[in-house]
């Protein structure tokens, strides 16, 4: 039933058919949103997926945004405990809300900073079993806050999404991230922004609708992906333990 | 036309020339330069193994995609790699650019994985992109160790200077291009560029060292940008313009543009009828129009000169200026607006004449130069 | 990080309504929230109860129009008539000056009476609208017997002097503050009053921070500092029983610095100027007269879920009652000319787009 209803995400992400091994493996993943419509739904829904019993997933979450208890609500409510896949070693979370990178080209150093962050990362990975290094997924909540960890250095933020993204060709683990397209719209020329759409082979933008927030739709995603060739655009209305969506007109009240 | 873009960086450079260089440049919005890039390199390295081009070796300095993506591209396109690593040598910018894998080994309990054995005999791992001369020396000698001294030539391959321009600024950059080309040991070069990552300035620099550019365009434009148009959008995903800009020895450009269609299997070229309209901005400009567009033809033709409307039953009129002087002086201007608004309703032409002051001297049949004496 | 939760039972509903010992001024909301009020009534029932604790507020003020002022005041003044520790920051020389300006609470029997006034010019509405609220209040009644949540101000009644001398009262003025790390380890102190650890919350703070990249400041053209203050302040704030306002002049960032600043907030609100003796507007808005201004709410914080709050209508009319209490109201548009289709409905949107242009941000 649940799995019925989110058909379509699933469908353009080809996570319909087969969960393991894990059709994400090797892809880097954009979630891009705005103030007005979050997109962190679909990051819920990604992070349920990998942690579903028909599937040996391991999740490493990095999050700047939000404190664990939150994500335990949420995941709880869509069927999923996080403490106790964490006990099982099979959701890593590491909390950045406090991370703050030092100022300055100086304060790049192995000790502190993304340097020490990526090579957590690499250490939680090489202590996995082989077999489960290309069911990792790496989940980065979300890029935005990470530029201010790092004082505004989106060079340094874009190196070490480059460090993340040799991950993913090293372990073959995929890379998912989070982040918002308002801020950078009225900028000029936002050289992040469009490394990151170079850098993804799969994008989904999470969009309001052009006449307004609704409470049956709750916004229109957009799911490009490259290695598929192919673009997918549907409404969606978030509840609290299921993602349901549908092509335009077809809501189901 | 990708053909000859091929044959152009299999042919070589002449002694004492520089070798040819290709720009292979994208946007977002018609992202498939990654594309084009792979399918040049395949293209001149099967070449390279037939023995048919000038190079006798491929250095592939690859920054935005790892060794291991050019080794199974090769392998797919049935090109036995394992056998042909002495023509092929892989210099490593991705997996380690700034050596944060060899400071945190060097820290802690960290590990790096060992390569499998075809990448790590192809492949050397560059840890300083923030050095550009060092990544020259490392260039020069990883393909001097394929062709091995003399005057044998080997070809260069660079994705993508996009990473490199992060890491070092636009001119040692520059530099470092331009040293490679004007090397005597090199066939040719080509590198990959995002262009809409840099300012203007940064790919005319480019462009301006290399011999071709090839673009990548949408074939449908999108409105200001956004991605409102679905349908357009979902064209672009599979299909977008591929335009060339040949500098010919002889001083001339050859432009072409081809489209592509990206496919599982690869990319496709199909030509496109040529556009006419290209080589207008290179006529000069002359001072008097000497060709009329096609409105101005049409109004042109709607003009009714002097005297040309008598005969068709209305009375005739010949306007000498004096008659105007007879009327009264606030009339006649009001008169004149009038008609300049029925014309521009009607679509007619015609001639409208303000004399320049009552100065003036009307119009009349004498001859202007009677009193003229010579 | 809240490690301490290691319930493994996927039955969580309701756990922390079942923690029965709140202090006073607090309400449990959805997702194991808990609520305090903003101080004003209108605005706690248009957010589904308040302010979770936890969340961070920002207000996009209005270059022109005070309003963020009336909004600090009456969540301050709640706070200290509860009894809840403050710490006000603000651009002036001498922040505690304007501690003087906060409303009293009304008593109860006016407010009472207020309820059922029937001498307003607009009889019909009202009681249309009093019919919706008339449930809610009398709920609240009942819960007045176990302990207060929320009061109604009266902002011509200033605040007796015993609630503003109080010793959990701290003010800091941003202006002399030379670098953000000294005012960030003072909201840090006070903050760490509020742990949050699964027991009983016996108090929470309230943190209210006027024009925070006001130009007078020394660091207000720091702009990646700000912002990490807002994201290191927001993280404080989420691991302790505490709410924090931030008002702050949209006009004074750069575009995509703004949108930023609009991501961290949990809770984002916005005030706007009504113009004066619009014609066009008076026309078109019932109570046009009483209104000085508006309150758009673009986002409402959702902690512990990931279901977006869609409201009914996102632009509300802020207007003096006798001139006296601060109301919020749905706009009521007056029946206009068929021909403009600016129906009420269709303009509950992200921006209230379709709404008359200067109604915008």
């Amino acid at each position: 039933m649940n799995q019925r209803s989110s058909n379509l995400l699933d469908e353009a992400l080809g996570l319909d058919q087969v969960i393991e091994p894990w059709p994400l493996r090797g892809r880097v993943v954009a979630i891009e949103d705005q103030v007005e419509t979050s997109g962190s739904f679909v990051l819920h829904h990604l992070l349920k997926c990998s942690l579903s019993p028909n599937s040996s997933n391991v999740t490493i979450f990095i999050a700047f945004s939000e404190p664990f208890s939150h994500y335990d609500r949420i995941l709880r409510k869509l069927g999923c405990n996080l403490v106790s896949q964490r006990d099982n070693s099979r959701f890593f979370f590491f909390d950045m809300l406090k991370l703050q990178c030092p100022d300055g080209d100086e304060g790049i150093t192995p000790e502190g900073g993304l340097i020490a962050l990526y090579g957590k990362i690499h250490k939680t990975i090489s202590a996995l079993p082989e077999i489960c290094w290309r069911n990792v997924s790496i989940i980065i909540d979300d890029l935005s806050l990470m530029e201010v960890a790092a004082n505004g250095s989106s060079d340094y933020v874009l190196d070490f999404l480059h460090y993340c993204r040799t991950l993913t060709s090293e372990f073959d683990c995929s890379l998912i991230t989070l982040n918002h397209e308002d801020i950078y719209s009225s900028e000029d020329r936002p050289t992040f922004f469009i490394q990151m759409e170079y850098l993804a082979d799969i994008l989904i933008k999470a969009e309001p609708l052009a006449t307004g927030l609704a409470t049956d739709v709750h916004g229109q995603l957009t799911v490009s992906n490259k290695g598929r060739n192919k673009v997918s655009n549907f409404h969606f209305k978030v509840k609290e333990n299921v993602v349901e969506c549908f092509y335009p007109g077809r809501s189901r009240g | 036309m990708a053909e000859s873009i091929c044959r152009a960086l299999r042919d070589g450079a002449l002694e004492g020339e520089l070798a040819p260089a290709l720009t292979i440049k994208d946007s977002v919005a018609s992202p498939f330069a990654l594309q084009v890039f792979s399918h040049v390199i395949s293209q001149l390295f099967s070449s390279i193994l037939a023995g048919k081009s000038q190079s006798r070796g491929l250095v592939v300095v690859s920054f935005s995609r790892s060794p291991s993506f050019y080794l199974d591209l090769l392998k797919n396109k049935g090109i036995d790699v394992a056998s042909s690593n002495k023509q092929i040598q892989i210099l490593d910018c991705y997996s380690d650019p700034l050596g944060w894998k060899d400071q945190l080994a060097g820290s802690r309990d960290f590990t790096a994985l060992s390569n499998e054995a075809l990448v790590s005999s192809t492949a050397i791992v560059f840890r300083e992109v923030k050095h550009m001369d060092k990544l020259y020396n490392s260039i020069i000698e990883l393909g001097k160790g394929l062709v091995r001294g003399g005057k044998i030539r080997f070809s260069i391959a660079i994705d993508s200077v996009d990473e490199m321009l992060r890491h070092a600024p636009v001119s040692s950059v520059a530099r470092l291009l331009s040293n490679l080309r004007s090397h005597d040991q090199i066939s040719s070069l080509f590198w990959l560029l995002h262009s809409d990552l840099h300012e203007a300035r940064v790919s005319a620099v480019l462009e301006y060292l290399s011999s071709i550019v090839a673009s990548l365009e949408p074939s449908h434009q999108l409105a200001n940008g956004q991605r409102g148009d679905l349908e357009n959008f979902k064209h672009n995903s599979k299909k977008g313009k591929f335009h060339v800009r040949f500098k010919k020895r002889n001083g001339r450009v050859r432009v072409m543009s081809e489209e592509v269609q990206i496919e599982q299997s690869g990319i496709n070229f199909t030509s496109l009828p040529p556009e006419g309209a290209i080589n207008q901005g290179l006529v000069p400009k002359v001072q008097f129009s000497l060709q009329l567009s096609e409105k101005e033809r049409i109004d042109k033709a709607n003009v009714v000169l002097p005297f040309e409307h008598q005969g068709n039953g209305k009375p005739i009129q010949i306007y000498d200026g004096r008659r105007s002087l007879v009327d009264s002086k606030h009339e006649r201007p009001v008169a004149a607006v009038e008609n300049v608004q029925t014309n521009e309703n009607c679509g007619s032409g015609e001639i409208i004449y303000y004399r320049d002051s009552d100065d003036e001297m009307p119009d009349s049949d004498e001859d202007p130069d009677d009193d003229l004496d010579i | 990080m809240a490690a301490a939760k290691t319930r493994t039972s996927t039955f969580s509903r309701n756990l922390s309504t079942a923690a029965p010992s709140h202090g006073p001024g607090l309400k449990c909301g959805p997702n194991g929230t808990i609520f305090l009020s903003s101080g004003i009534p209108d605005l706690d029932k248009i957010l589904g109860g308040g302010f979770p604790l936890g969340s961070l507020v920002m207000v996009m003020e209005d270059a022109e129009a005070p309003h963020h002022m009336l909004l600090l005041r009456n969540f301050m003044a709640q706070g200290l008539v509860l009894g809840q520790p403050l710490l006000y920051s603000s651009p002036a020389r001498d922040p505690r000056g304007f501690l003087g300006t906060l409303p009293s609470p009304a008593a109860s029997k006016d407010d009472k009476s207020r309820e059922r006034d029937p001498d307003q010019e607009k009889g019909l509405r009202i009681a249309w609208q009093y019919k919706k609220y008339f449930g809610e209040n009398q709920l609240d009644g009942q819960r007045d017997g176990k302990h207060e949540y929320s009061n109604e101000f009266d902002l011509r009644k200033p605040l007796e002097r015993h609630f503003i001398n109080g010793p959990h009262i701290d003010c800091v003025s941003i202006q002399d503050c030379p670098d953000l790390s000294t005012l960030r380890d003072r909201f840090a102190t006070f903050l760490s009053q509020f742990p949050r650890n699964n027991g009983s919350i016996s108090c929470a703070g309230r943190i209210a921070i006027q024009s925070f990249c006001a130009p007078q400041c020394a660091y207000s053209n720091m702009e990646w500092d700000m912002l990490s203050f807002i994201r290191s302040l927001k993280s404080m704030v989420r691991s302790s029983n505490s709410v924090a306002i931030i008002t702050f002049p949209p006009s004074l960032l750069s575009p995509s610095f703004c949108k930023r600043w609009q991501h961290m907030a949990d809770t984002l609100l916005s005030v706007k100027a009504i113009q004066d003796e619009d014609k066009e507007l008076a026309q078109l808005l019932t109570g046009y007269q009483d209104m000085v201004g508006f309150l758009n709410v673009h986002k409402v914080a959702g902690i512990n879920t990931q279901v977006p709050v869609i409201l009914e209508a996102t632009t509300f009319s802020i207007k003096l009652q006798k001139r006296r209490y601060l109301v919020l109201e749905c706009l009521n548009q007056a029946p206009v000319d068929g021909s403009s289709g600016t129906s009420y409905g269709t303009s509950g949107g992200c921006s209230s787009s379709s709404k008359t242009g200067n109604l915008d941000f």
